[in-house]
């Protein structure tokens, strides 16, 4: 399949979710790397020590919502301070089990969110928005 | 009967008063008395008084100067006043501005004002019932925002996960490996997630407060159709929307109606039919938008007709959760939209909606 776009961020505070979403990602051989953060503190860690060692960037990050201490709308107003090196080549897509109208309006309403995806993830609505917002 | 522990200030510049009033009632209540406005106002600070008495015309301040002085400090006691005199513009005054229960000319006559004591008590004890009940409902309601919360994420993510493990089961050529038991997994989850789905739906509808914001059907109707049968692709629908005007709605509730109309209509086809169909036509006025959503599905018999639209009203045909419909009328009610429905078994079933322009 799509096989041509390199490194994926997985930030899920949910374990299990962060297995199954590595797994489904494995085998549809949609990235040649993927890195998975329990947290969003533990991503911007991992984002910040890339950038310092010239390391390579995620293209891709799946953002879990509901997390603890940081979820991921106020990851997104972190994120969106880093280095342009970043944010200008990297795509960010939500993943939620949320069925709250909220959280999906607020998602929907993100500059830097191309699509607030629903849990469980198919690995055609991910291979869809892959398509449209990240060109290989 | 008197109720022992009534609160009763009294304040009278005439200490003879005073006297008489406590001598006529101190063994119903609790009395307090006061010989001015400001000797009042101490004992208020000190005491939970429920009802004050106040003498209209007293050096310095006058009674209903006092009660207006109070109302915001001591708004709960209630008040009486007593007057010597048939002071129109004093009268006019304490019912405008001194919030006061009862108006009572001097000399009292003490079952008239025992009485009065007595009902100013009741209506004391039916004010602090209505507040605490008020301050328990929103409580309530709080709780249950919070539980709706819950369910749609703390409650639904594992069961997520759950349904998350059989897609890579699928994924990876082991979902026939255990005989059924992975499809029965399936279904369950699946079911559950229905109605978990179906439960905040209804209880979204009963609690958000309608909000009116532009609607594009052109661009709302064919989302939801794409939404509903991206699992299902033997169903053929053609989508025929006349929009000229501007319309005004709740998107959340249309949405809702729209979404379980077209979810119905793919789940209730006929099994044998080679070419399902549904067709949604939108013809948008000034006044109202009507919609029909067309299937040529199993149809509805004629005695289910009147029934569809109750709460847990399941057809044996196909296993739903009865709720569905239920919901539609629920959000119809709520945004003042009507539904009409007419099937036939032979043809399918078509369901008629009009929904006002808030424009």
């Amino acid at each position: 399949m799509l096989n041509s776009h390199k490194t994926v961020l997985l930030i899920d505070d949910n374990d299990v979710d962060l297995k199954i979403n590595s797994k489904i990602i494995k085998i549809s051989n949609f990235f040649e790397e993927i890195v998975t953060c329990l947290s969003a503190d533990e991503a911007l860690n991992y984002l910040q020590q890339t950038l310092n060692n010239d390391g390579k960037l995620p293209d891709f990050i799946l953002l879990d919502i509901q997390m603890p201490d940081m979820d991921g709308f106020e990851f997104l107003e972190v994120y969106k301070n880093l280095p342009k090196r970043l944010t200008g080549n990297c795509t960010i897509a939500m993943l939620s089990s949320t069925l709250d109208f909220g959280d999906i309006k607020r998602a929907e309403a993100s500059q830097h969110v191309v699509k607030l995806l629903k849990k469980p993830l198919l690995p055609k609505e991910l291979a869809e928005v892959l398509k449209k917002h990240l060109p290989s | 009967m008197s109720a022992p522990n009534v609160r009763v200030l009294y304040i009278d510049d005439e200490e003879n008063n005073l006297q008489a009033f406590k001598a006529s009632f101190r063994r119903q209540y609790e009395i307090y008395t006061a010989i001015s406005a400001a000797e009042g106002l101490k004992v208020l600070q000190n005491i939970s008084i429920q009802v004050i008495l106040a003498d209209q015309k007293m050096p310095g301040t006058t009674g209903v100067e006092f009660f207006k002085s109070i109302t915001d400090t001591y708004p709960d006691p209630i008040r009486i006043l007593l007057t010597g005199y048939t002071d129109i513009e004093a009268l006019a005054d304490a019912i405008n501005h001194g919030d006061i229960y009862r108006y009572i000319t001097k000399p009292w006559n003490d079952l008239e004002l025992h009485n009065s004591i007595k009902n100013a008590y009741d209506a004391y004890k039916a004010k602090i019932d209505l507040r605490n009940k008020v301050a328990e409902l929103e409580k309530t309601n709080d709780e249950l925002n919070r539980f709706i919360y819950s369910i749609s994420h703390e409650l639904r993510a594992p069961l997520v996960s759950s349904m998350g493990i059989v897609n890579l089961v699928k994924m990876e050529g082991l979902y026939n490996s255990s005989g059924e038991y992975w499809s029965l997994i399936e279904t369950c989850s699946n079911k559950l997630d229905y109605y978990i789905q179906k439960t905040l739906q209804y209880y979204k509808n009963n609690k958000t407060i309608s909000e009116n914001t532009a609607i594009d059907f052109h661009k709302l109707v064919p989302e939801l159709v794409e939404l509903y049968t991206y699992a299902d692709h033997e169903t053929t629908f053609s989508v025929d929307i006349h929009q000229n005007e501007e319309f005004y709605g709740d998107v959340f509730r249309i949405e809702v109606i729209l979404g379980n109309l077209i979810s119905n209509a793919i789940k209730y086809q006929k099994e044998t039919e080679v070419n399902k169909r549904v067709s949604v036509n939108v013809n948008v006025r000034r006044e109202q938008v009507e919609i029909s959503i067309i299937d040529n599905g199993m149809g509805i018999l004629n005695e289910h007709l009147e029934k569809i639209f109750t709460q847990f009203f399941k057809s044996k045909v196909n296993q739903g959760s009865g709720l569905g419909l239920f919901i539609v009328k629920e959000a119809l009610n709520k945004i003042n939209g009507k539904i009409t429905v007419s099937s036939d078994p032979a043809e399918g079933t078509t369901f008629k909606i009009t929904i006002p322009n808030a424009k």
